[in-house]
Parts: structure tokens; C-alpha cells; sequence
């Protein structure tokens, strides 16, 4: 990233990746401050949480001191900025453990759980998409079709704990739950992978179809090019924007945790953290996650922008413009 | 785009690679948390899940055992003074930490003093408050604690600034564990004990597994590992139990049918009693339950029984504050029966008797919530309309604590086997003005104090008799049930027998064997 930064003075990609970083800034500071006044506005409160049920009154006292509920929200708000713009988001309330290492322990669980499912929603919905694009009517596209109505309908927590009874428990396949080898990331990323894959296979046929009646391909094939090559070359590049943004915004949400895919999975991922740390009112790590998820939904969309470009040369030629 | 592909895939197949972490032996018994571990920082941990952990990596003076008795722990034996204020405790000789330091008096000195320290801030120091000197200790006005003191490394006395019989149990809490001060400072990751098992691997949210200490001073655990699972899901929890990867399962109430029906399980349920009641909090300083007539016609109102059985099966009605197997003798008071014409009597009487509306708080994802509902019905029958407000469990203490809740639906869970650990905390005046639903009881006061400053034996046991009296007339709850729970092992497991207390458990005992 660094490098095409610096590239970025003579190139116009790192001058557009540039210009793009610096407009992520103030969005980070508006989650900052979003951030902390949930925490001021958030009902409950978090000492009842640490102490549990027996304590005395004066422990409760000094914790709220030590963990400054009872200052001023000036005092709060500032020492929160300038503590999180030195990179320090704080001790979680509960473990006492720093809510960076809380995060960077979970994150590598979670992009494993993000990365395998999109990767089975990308293969799934983009073969099935220019498949069916190609036959439109038959009755394979008409039996895609309700597969990905049927996906997209399905809600997570069922179609996660139906693959839990069915490949699980019953045909014992595969480990039920857990976290551990290959065989324990296939069950989640299904369950997770599947809805996008059906979105993804919606979205790429009715791209396809469009660009398949456009003038370009009818040249395409009057120049004689092997059918494959139209397909790859020239109709799937051109359609494959629209399917770019939501892979871009469902990558964006499962690196930000898949609350309900890891819950049943027993997937120790962010989603978990961040559920946890509401319930017991964990201050520091909410604010900490929320932001952390705000800045990788900020790359990842930065990502996308620039996929764009790559893939449609028009989208750059744009921004020279 | 191809390129991408591959990219992504490469990408995935590397993650899963390194995701292959922690293999466990299949010989390893393997249970089930609902949530992580807090850490094993005994000065720390105020929930249950934690407490269980640290008892079993951790030792202390005494523990507890079966059912309410206390067995020797580190101390091979103990003298109490006849005035109640001395315990000498004589510690027993080679024991090691995990790291193979030794175990001294001393350290158990230092273990309750950092209990009451006022850098470690510990949430349980309320427990050892009753030592001579804590106060100034825990005010920083002295260096050490008064009655706490190591006479050689083997002898140890604690005194204590006023009788209070419920001390010895105190010490076979998880936050009374003895730690080995070489290790305190990493101590919420790695635990510092001389326990019969010790940490193998912690990952966090995941799962943690314990290796049996081969070096314990006690009867060593039959088995080699313990792998405890985190799986916040119950239906999840009984998927791992039919597929073999559990062996053993906490059964929520409402499933128990469905297990019984099951011929490979239905011969391992078991049914155990535990230590709590299930009530709702009436506030007392509020009309209109600040009278008591009002109070005992709520609880006259309910066909608590009819909703116990087919709702929830197993349990017991309750009469009064105390579960039936911390009271002595042959006292039984007799719960409320379902009277709803009596209750309208005394509503009357109390000049309600067009009845009222009124609020029931539910904190959390009550799994009750359907009982409550039949609850609604009955007082509705009697004029009283009570709406049910559901709220987030951490809002839910909050607003209990601050006395807003007019009723809320709550239970008490004992930290250890005394009938004191169900009045003092939740009906002494100072607790229960502050803390809960605003009772206050000079006579009932009095009562209480005595409790905790007459040693075990009848007049004691006249007098938890005479206070659960006074708490079933004067009604400042609802008192439902006492709920036991049921349990489920695979076939191949031996050795489990349930627990009263929840941290007596320490796997000691549990075997897999093969069966036929």
C-alpha cells in the first residue's frame, strides 16, 4: 500500500488511491465520535458487569473511578481521541487484556471464515451465473433460479443449523461445530458463502444477459471467436462490475463478523467479540471493534474502487477526466 | 480475473492450513461453556464459568464436597477457638505449584492479602473483609493484615474481628485459591496454581484444554485431558453431544423430553438438585407492594404448581428464601397454595380492590418467558394487569439495582452451601435497600446477624428456621421454585457423580471406559 502511495505523485491509480485514503479520514473520525457517544447514550452499566453479585459498595466506587464513568464527557471524549490516535483502543473492562490483541487475536478467525466464504460464493454464483446465462429458460436456469431464491430467502441461523443436523449429526460427515482443520471451516463457510453465492448468481445472469445482446459481442462472434473466449474475454469482464460491489460490501460485512454464522458454529471470530462485549457493556471493546470494522469496511470498499479500474479501463480513463 | 481467482483460492487454503491448531487425544473428556473464561485470575473472576476453571487449576485451604460438607484441602486439618475468632490451619508438607516451586503458609498469606489489595481492586474482596485488619489494609493505613499470619511454613492463623460461621466455606471459594506469586504477573492468561490439572492451551473463544498435573499432592484425575469447548449455542451443544464429540450435557428444561425419548440416551439423564430459587422481586417501598398483604396475595394469586409441572419439569415449589436442603430438621413450611379468592380478600382488604396495573422486568433471553406469560393470565384473572417489559440483561441489573423495577423476574444461585448465602445478600436491609428490591426488616436484621455469628448446630439451625418464618409471612418476593437440573453423559462415561456446589467439580473421578 505504502508503495503505491508513493508512486502516487507521477501515477494517476496512486494518485486516485491516495486521494481515496485521504477522504477515509474524516469518515474514521465521524466513527470515532459516533462511536463514543453510543457508548454515553448506551443504557446499563458496565461496572455491574465486572463486579458481579456480592460486591460492596465501595469497590464499585473506585472501579468507576479507575475506569473514569464518572468524569466529565469532555475529559472522556478527549482522552479517548488522544489515547486511540496513538494507536492504544484501551483494556477490555472483563479480561483486563489490551482491545487490540482482544481484535488481532479473533481477526485471523474471522478473515479464514470470510476469505473461504466468499471464495465458495464467488465460484458457486459466478459459474452458475454465466451457466445459466447462457441457456436463459431452460429448465437448468429455472432450477438455478429457485436455488437462488431459496438462498437468498433462507435465513443464516436455520440453513447453519440444518447443515449442523444433516452433515453433522446425522450422515456425520463432517464435525458438527468447532474450530481446529479443513474439515471444521467447511460447515460456516456454507452456510455464510451461500446466500452471497445466490445474490452473485442473480446478479452475474442478469448482467450477462445484457451484455450477451450488446453490439461488441454480436461483432465478437461475427469475427468468428471461439465461443469460450467471448465469454471470458469480453461478455464476463464487461459484467462483472455490478457483481464486483456486492462482493465488495458482503466481504466488507463477514470481515466485520458474522454474529450468527460463529455463534452456531462455536467460531471464536469478531462477530462473537463485538456480541459479548454489548451485553456486558465492554466499552472499550465496542468502540475499539466498531472502528476497527469501520477502517476494514474503508479498505475493502477502497479495494473494490480500485478493481474497477482494473477491470474496466473506462472507470480510469474516467478519472484522468 | 482468473488470476484473482487463483489468488483467492491460494489465499483460502493457506488460512485453513494455519487455522490446524490444538489437537486434542480422543481420550480427552470433552465438555461444553456456554461462554468464555474471564482469565484465571482468582481476584477476578465473579462468574460462574470462571470460577469453575480456576478450581481446577488452583488449590485451596479446604474444598467443597459432594453435597454441603467441607473437605480438606492444602490445610490437612483445622482448629477453630472456642470463642470462633481463631482458625489455625496446618498446611500439608510438599506441595508444588505447576512450576514446581513449593507451597508454604506464607503464600496463602499472600493470597488473601491480594484479595483485599487495594492495587488488585479485587470485586471479591468482600469476602475476607472480616479478617482483623482487612479494613486498614484495604485503606492502605497498614502493610500487612493483622489476622492473617504464617507462624512457620507450615502453620497458618486467621483471625477473625468477629464470629462468623460461614468463614471456613468462604475458603473453598474459587477467589480464595492459592497462588504462586512468581507467576501473578501473567496470571489471568496462565494460571499461577499447584490444582490437579493444568493449562494445556487457551484459545479464546474457542476452547480450552487442561493436562492432568502429575505431580498433585491428591488423588491424581483418571483421565489424562480435559477439553472444554465454548459453544454459546444450546442446540449447538446437543448436536456435538449426538455426534459423539461431547460427553457430557447440561439438558435445558424444555428439551427433556426429547432426550428421554432417545433409547442410547434416555438411561444417563440425571436429575440433581442445586442451590437456588427462582422468584420475582417485589418492591417494597412503593405502593403498592410496600404492603405486605398485597405482597402475599401475589403470591396466593399463582398456580405455581400447575405451571412448575407442565412447564418445567423437576423442582420444587418454594416456601420461603432457603432451599430444602440447606434446612435442617423437620421445619417444612408450606409453600402459598393457589388461592385466588384469598387474594382477592387481602386485596380488598389493602384497598385494591378493583385491583391495579403494575410492570414485570425480564432481563435477558429469559427462557421462561412462556411461564410468565401464564403468570400474566393468572393475575389478570384477580383485576392486577401486569405488563411484561423485556429488556437487555445488563440494563435489566442496572434498573434492579436502582429500585425502578415495581416486580422483576430474577434467581439466586449459592456461591456456597449456607442457608446465610440466601438471607444475608438478599434480604439484610443494607443489601437489599441498595441493591435489590428495597426491604427492610429490623427483626428479620437481627436474625440474620445472629445466623452469622452462632457456630453450626441447632440454636443456628432454630434460627434460620425462624427468619424463613418471617420472609414466607411478610412475602417481599414471590417465591417460585427451586429448580434442579438434569444432566446427560454418554454410556462409556463413569465416575460422574452431581455436585451441590458449583465449583466442587474437579473431574478427579470421571473415566471413559468402552462399554459391551
Amino acid at each position: 500500500m505504502l508503495s503505491v502511495i508513493f508512486i502516487g505523485r507521477r501515477n494517476p491509480l496512486g494518485k486516485y488511491v491516495l486521494s481515496r485514503i485521504f477522504q477515509t479520514l474524516p469518515v474514521i473520525f465521524g466513527v470515532l465520535i459516533i462511536s463514543f457517544f453510543l457508548m454515553i447514550v448506551l443504557p446499563g452499566d458496565p461496572v455491574l458487569s465486572i463486579v458481579g453479585e456480592r460486591y460492596d459498595e465501595k469497590t464499585v466506587e473506585i472501579m468507576r473511578d479507575k475506569l473514569n464513568i464518572d468524569k466529565p464527557l469532555s475529559f472522556r471524549f478527549f482522552h479517548f481521541i488522544s489515547n486511540t490516535v496513538r494507536g492504544d483502543l484501551g483494556t477490555s473492562f472483563i479480561t483486563n487484556r489490551p482491545v487490540l490483541s482482544e481484535i488481532m487475536e479473533k481477526f485471523p478467525n474471522t478473515l479464514i471464515l470470510a476469505v473461504s466464504a466468499m471464495f465458495i460464493a464467488v465460484l458457486v454464483g459466478v459459474s452458475l451465473g454465466v451457466y445459466t446465462s447462457l441457456v436463459p429458460g431452460s429448465w437448468i436456469d429455472k432450477a438455478v433460479m429457485v436455488f437462488a431464491l431459496a438462498g437468498i430467502s433462507s435465513p443464516v441461523f436455520w440453513t447453519g443449523l440444518v447443515f449442523v443436523l444433516v452433515f453433522g449429526v446425522h450422515l456425520a460427515w463432517l464435525p458438527p461445530t468447532g474450530y481446529g482443520g479443513v474439515e471444521y471451516i467447511i460447515l460456516p463457510s456454507l452456510t455464510l458463502g451461500l446466500r452471497s453465492a445466490a445474490q452473485i448468481t442473480r446478479l452475474t445472469r442478469a448482467s450477462m444477459l445484457e451484455t450477451l445482446n450488446q453490439d461488441f459481442i454480436r461483432t465478437a462472434r461475427a469475427k468468428r471467436l471461439p465461443r469460450w473466449k467471448i465469454i471470458t474475454k469480453h461478455a464476463l469482464p464487461n459484467s462483472l462490475i455490478p457483481v464486483l460491489t456486492i462482493i465488495g460490501t458482503d466481504f466488507g460485512s463477514y470481515l466485520s463478523g458474522a454474529v450468527l454464522t460463529e455463534s452456531i458454529f462455536g467460531w471464536p471470530g469478531i462477530g462473537r467479540l463485538v456480541l459479548e462485549s454489548i451485553l456486558k457493556r465492554d466499552f472499550p471493546v465496542i468502540q475499539g471493534t466498531v472502528l476497527f470494522m469501520a477502517i476494514i469496511f474503508i479498505l475493502v470498499n477502497l479495494i473494490v474502487d480500485i478493481l474497477y479500474g482494473t477491470i474496466d479501463p473506462r472507470i480510469r480513463a474516467g478519472e484522468r477526466n | 480475473m482468473c488470476v484473482n481467482f487463483r489468488g483467492v483460492a491460494a489465499v483460502s487454503i493457506l488460512f485453513v492450513f494455519v487455522g490446524c491448531k490444538n489437537s486434542v487425544p480422543d481420550s480427552s473428556l470433552q465438555l461444553a461453556l456456554s461462554a468464555d473464561i474471564r482469565g484465571f485470575d482468582p481476584a477476578l473472576a465473579v462468574d460462574v464459568r470462571s470460577g469453575k476453571l480456576i478450581s481446577l487449576v488452583y488449590d485451596n485451604l479446604v474444598h467443597f464436597g459432594d453435597s454441603t460438607e467441607i473437605l480438606p484441602g492444602i490445610a490437612k486439618s483445622w482448629r477453630i477457638s472456642k470463642d470462633d475468632l481463631e482458625y489455625r490451619f496446618t498446611i500439608r508438607d510438599s506441595i508444588f505449584f505447576h512450576d514446581g516451586s513449593s507451597l508454604k503458609a506464607q503464600d496463602v498469606v499472600y493470597s488473601i492479602s491480594r484479595i483485599l489489595s487495594p492495587e488488585v481492586l479485587s470485586p471479591q474482596s468482600w469476602m475476607f473483609l472480616k479478617i482483623d485488619g482487612a479494613d486498614a489494609f484495604m485503606n492502605k493505613k497498614s502493610l500487612s493484615v493483622r489476622g492473617l499470619t504464617a507462624k512457620n511454613d507450615s502453620t497458618l492463623i486467621i483471625k477473625l474481628k468477629a464470629p462468623f460461621s460461614p468463614f471456613i466455606q468462604y475458603l473453598a471459594m474459587p477467589a480464595a485459591s492459592i497462588i504462586n506469586r512468581k507467576m501473578e504477573k501473567l496470571i489471568n492468561e496462565l494460571p499461577a496454581g499447584s490444582g490437579p490439572w493444568k493449562l494445556l492451551g487457551w484459545n479464546r473463544d474457542g476452547e480450552i484444554n487442561l493436562v492432568r498435573n502429575e505431580n498433585y499432592w491428591g488423588e491424581k484425575p483418571l483421565e489424562n485431558t480435559l477439553r472444554f469447548r465454548i459453544l454459546s449455542e444450546a442446540i449447538t451443544q446437543s448436536a456435538e453431544f449426538e455426534a459423539g464429540n461431547l460427553d457430557f450435557l447440561s439438558i435445558p428444561p424444555t428439551e427433556i423430553n426429547r432426550w428421554k425419548q432417545k433409547d442410547k440416551h434416555k438411561n444417563h439423564i440425571e436429575y440433581s438438585d442445586e442451590l437456588n430459587i427462582w422468584y420475582i422481586g417485589l418492591n417494597c417501598s412503593r405502593p403498592p407492594f410496600d404492603d405486605y398483604r398485597v405482597r402475599r396475595a401475589m403470591n396466593l394469586s399463582l398456580d405455581r404448581e400447575k405451571h412448575l409441572h407442565l412447564l418445567i419439569p423437576g423442582g420444587e415449589l418454594s416456601s420461603s428464601a432457603v432451599p430444602p436442603s440447606l434446612l435442617a430438621g423437620n421445619h417444612k413450611i408450606n409453600p402459598y397454595p393457589y388461592d385466588p379468592e384469598g387474594a382477592i380478600g387481602l386485596l380488598e382488604e389493602a384497598g385494591f380492590a378493583g385491583g391495579f396495573d403494575t410492570e414485570l422486568w425480564v432481563g435477558g433471553g429469559s427462557e421462561m418467558f412462556h411461564v410468565l406469560e401464564a403468570f400474566q393470565a393468572d393475575w389478570a384473572s384477580i383485576g392486577i394487569n401486569v405488563s411484561i417489559l423485556h429488556s437487555d440483561w445488563n440494563v435489566f441489573k442496572a434498573s434492579v439495582r436502582n429500585g425502578r423495577p415495581p416486580m422483576y423476574y430474577l434467581n439466586w444461585t449459592a456461591d456456597y452451601p449456607d442457608a446465610e448465602n440466601f438471607l444475608y445478600p438478599l434480604f439484610f436491609s443494607e443489601q437489599s435497600m441498595k441493591k435489590r428490591n428495597r426491604y427492610s426488616n429490623p427483626n428479620l436484621d437481627e436474625i440474620i446477624l445472629k445466623i452469622q455469628s452462632s457456630s453450626h448446630g441447632q440454636v443456628r439451625d432454630k434460627l434460620i428456621q425462624k427468619a424463613c418464618l418471617l420472609l414466607h409471612n411478610d412475602a417481599p418476593w414471590i417465591f417460585l421454585w427451586h429448580k434442579g437440573s438434569y444432566t446427560l453423559t454418554q454410556s462409556y462415561i463413569f465416575g460422574y457423580k452431581p455436585k451441590l456446589v458449583f465449583n466442587a467439580e474437579r473431574y478427579i473421578y470421571w473415566e471413559k471406559k468402552s462399554v459391551g
